[in-house]
């Protein structure tokens, strides 16, 4: 864009960012290979919830809808392929040696459920764990942006929704696993051989930097422009003739689905899911994660999620008021560090500084002097007239 | 959520209605008991009503507050063995104080900016837990209720004697209390010159700093206030249920739907939203059961905010 404003032509492609970028996967390429397996399933895990907390920085960071609801969009993708790895368990290692699942078992089913049995298939598993958070998000969606609900309104919802849907899937103990979820899950394979841990690492890594590269192009795009004057100001960019609740129901769709994704491939990390996922407590850590690393930074929310994750994990071999670090980390950030720990960053390394192409020599300085005087130009016109 | 208490009084009362059947007695027995649920949630509420509804701050601690309140009626009946009731003047004052000390380092620097206010109020939470945590351990408190509050009153009885519509005293109490400060709040804010102020400060700021109020104490006057509504409401809960650091939590969005679903400048509404999510909350539960009546009751709350975000009772404005 700035390259046609100032007058020049040159490539757009951002060369210092993609060194950076570089370096940082190089990091996380050669990671599992040096650390032990406890290390690569956290870390694993950490990127899971940073990608998570990328999504939540798109909806939030960006179109500044706080939402406490995203666990919901990660837990349904989490159940979507949960069903699909324990419907795929083998008889001899299924408690009942059946067909049908532990937890149905116990509370008196006695066939699949039709809307359940399907998803015994890995391709239509994969469609649930994207289009089922999606859909329920573009329905919440559709239903709350099309109206007159703002701001703090819309968190609140976000607040009962999450409530809601935990008290629904505890309840329906025997489609959900109730409180439990559903555990014992068989492991991820690939044409009858299970995946290593570290070819999981691998699959979560490269959707890690596919969702940090969707995010990045979709925040750099005019797409992303619009979003951010949303942000900003929802009335004018409503009078520039943008359908602002389109806009809104857009990036809620997208970034549950890719908060959906992220939940399917926690499970056959975890083993495990259940409504804990759902319930506010996480919905709030992932907020956290947003709002330490730094809301609209992309790359802040990730690294807020690993560093956080990294630091709990060797602070509770020492205090079990984990808890209390974090509150306190949250109340300094919000109060004396408003943008977020990426703020502390210097300028030069900031992403949407290292996404500019290096400007030509002499070109920077040709739109100071037009505005200095301009500046000048007008407190003439004022002592004139005086 | 689930271990909300306004889910576990309907479940109880949903358990008793399961096996007598369906009646029209046992019906009026539930509807009488959710009575017990709506003076819960406008205990609950009361606070919020007014840190939300008057000064617009998005408090998520405010369930830390009516924590604290529990865990000083426990402090003063463990070491002075006090009755429960004298307890409530001190959980007031004690929360009043730490909500005044809050107003005056956090939240005060935050005016206007309410979803950063929303994030700083659910650090604090965390903090509260922790530190009460650190000074209580994370063992289960419990609290005494008084003996003459105990027993229950009967308005209809079968032929054997047994009682088949009643309330108990304990009940009866909460809502008598959560009634009377309901009044009393009104009363500060209708009748007395210091609710003069704090209107006029809600209403116009700037203009009301011209007229000479100190808008600055007001504000952490009223937010003291509604800490210190939370202390008393944490007071009287403490023994219905155990005293622990998460129970602010399970009163949190029960509260703010109760506060969300009505207009702000009317307090009184306040009494009817409680007491339309309470009893429609018992009975549905005892019609289907507990878990559908809470996700139909959350739902219709968001139904509600989505068509009427300016709330249930609230007279159209011009604006």
């Amino acid at each position: 864009m700035s390259n046609v404003v100032m007058g020049y032509k040159q490539s757009t492609f951002p060369k210092r960012l993609a060194a950076i970028a570089g370096i940082a996967l190089l990091i996380f390429i050669i990671l599992p290979f040096v650390v032990g397996s406890f290390q690569l399933s956290l870390v694993s895990k950490l990127l899971l919830f940073g990608t998570l907390a990328v999504s939540l920085d798109l909806v939030w960071g960006f179109t500044g809808i706080l939402s406490f609801a995203h666990g919901i969009f990660f837990t349904l993708g989490g159940y979507a392929v949960a069903y699909y790895l324990k419907l795929n368990l083998s008889a001899a290692n299924n408690t009942y040696g059946g067909e049908l699942p532990d937890f149905m078992v116990w509370n008196g089913l006695e066939v699949l459920p039709w809307f359940i049995a399907p998803l015994k298939y890995f391709p239509i598993a994969f469609l649930a764990m994207i289009g089922v958070p999606a859909l329920f998000a573009f329905i919440t969606g559709s239903f709350i942006f099309r109206s007159k609900v703002s701001g703090v309104y819309i968190t609140i919802i976000t607040l009962a929704l999450s409530s809601a849907l935990t008290t629904f899937f505890i309840s329906q103990q025997a489609y959900t696993g109730g409180t439990n979820g559903i555990t014992d899950v068989s492991k991820l394979s690939f044409f009858g051989t299970d995946i290593p841990p570290v070819g999981l690492y691998f699959i979560i890594l490269a959707y890690t930097v596919f969702v940090l590269a969707l995010s990045w192009w979709l925040t750099q795009s005019n797409f992303g422009l619009i979003l951010r004057s949303i942000n900003e100001n929802e009335n004018r960019i409503a009078f520039l003739g943008y359908d602002v609740a389109q806009y809104k129901i857009f990036i809620w769709t997208l970034s549950a689905a890719l908060a959906g994704v992220a939940g399917g491939l926690f499970v056959p990390l975890n083993r495990f899911i259940s409504p804990v996922y759902l319930a506010v407590a996480f919905g709030t850590q992932v907020v956290i994660w947003v709002a330490i690393g730094g809301r609209g930074t992309i790359v802040g929310p990730l690294a807020a999620a690993i560093l956080l994750g990294q630091v709990q994990n060797s602070a509770e071999k020492v205090t079990q008021d984990w808890n209390l670090i974090v509150g306190v980390l949250l109340l300094v950030v919000v109060l004396f560090i408003p943008n977020g720990l990426m703020s502390l960053v210097p300028k030069q390394l900031s992403l949407s500084n290292l996404s500019k192409p290096k400007p030509l020599p002499g070109a920077a300085a040709t739109p100071v002097v037009p505005e200095g005087m301009t500046a000048e130009a007008k407190k003439e016109t004022v002592q004139r007239s005086s | 959520m689930l271990s909300s208490p306004i889910y576990l009084l309907a479940q109880e009362e949903a358990a008793t209605a399961a096996t007598e059947g369906f009646s029209y007695v046992s019906l009026a027995n539930q509807a009488l008991n959710g009575i017990g649920i709506v003076g819960i949630l406008l205990l609950t509420a009361l606070g919020l009503a007014i840190t939300f509804g008057v000064m617009r701050i998005i408090n998520l601690a405010h369930g830390e507050f009516i924590m604290l309140g529990a865990y000083i009626t426990f402090w003063m009946q463990d070491t002075f063995k006090l009755d429960l009731l004298m307890t409530i003047p001190f959980a007031f004052i004690g929360t009043a104080i730490i909500g005044a000390l809050v107003e005056l380092t956090i939240i005060r620097r935050l005016y206007g900016r309410p979803l950063e206010t929303l994030l700083a109020t659910w650090g604090l939470s965390i903090v509260l837990q922790g530190v009460i945590k650190l000074i209580f351990t994370a063992q289960l408190k419990y609290v005494k209720s008084p003996a003459y509050l105990s027993g229950s009153i009967d308005f209809l009885k079968d032929d054997a004697g047994a009682s088949l519509i009643s309330i108990s005293y304990y009940r009866f109490f909460i809502i008598v209390v959560a009634l009377a400060l309901l009044a009393i709040t009104m009363f500060l804010f209708y009748g007395t010159s210091w609710g003069r102020q704090v209107r006029a400060v809600t209403q116009n700021r700037s203009m009301a700093q011209c007229l000479g109020v100190n808008t600055k104490l007001v504000d952490m006057g009223t937010f003291a206030y509604g800490c210190g509504l939370a202390g008393v409401a944490g007071a009287v809960i403490s023994a219905l249920k155990t005293v622990a650091p998460p129970m602010g939590q399970d009163y949190l969005v029960d509260a703010w739907m109760v506060v969300v679903t009505g207009g702000v400048d009317k307090l009184i509404g306040i009494l009817a939203r409680a007491f339309l999510i309470g009893e429609s909350n018992a009975v549905i539960a005892f019609l289907l059961n507990d878990p559908t009546a809470r996700v139909l009751v959350l739902g219709a709350v968001i139904v509600l905010i989505r068509y009427r975000p300016e709330g249930l009772f609230t007279v159209q404005k011009r604006s």
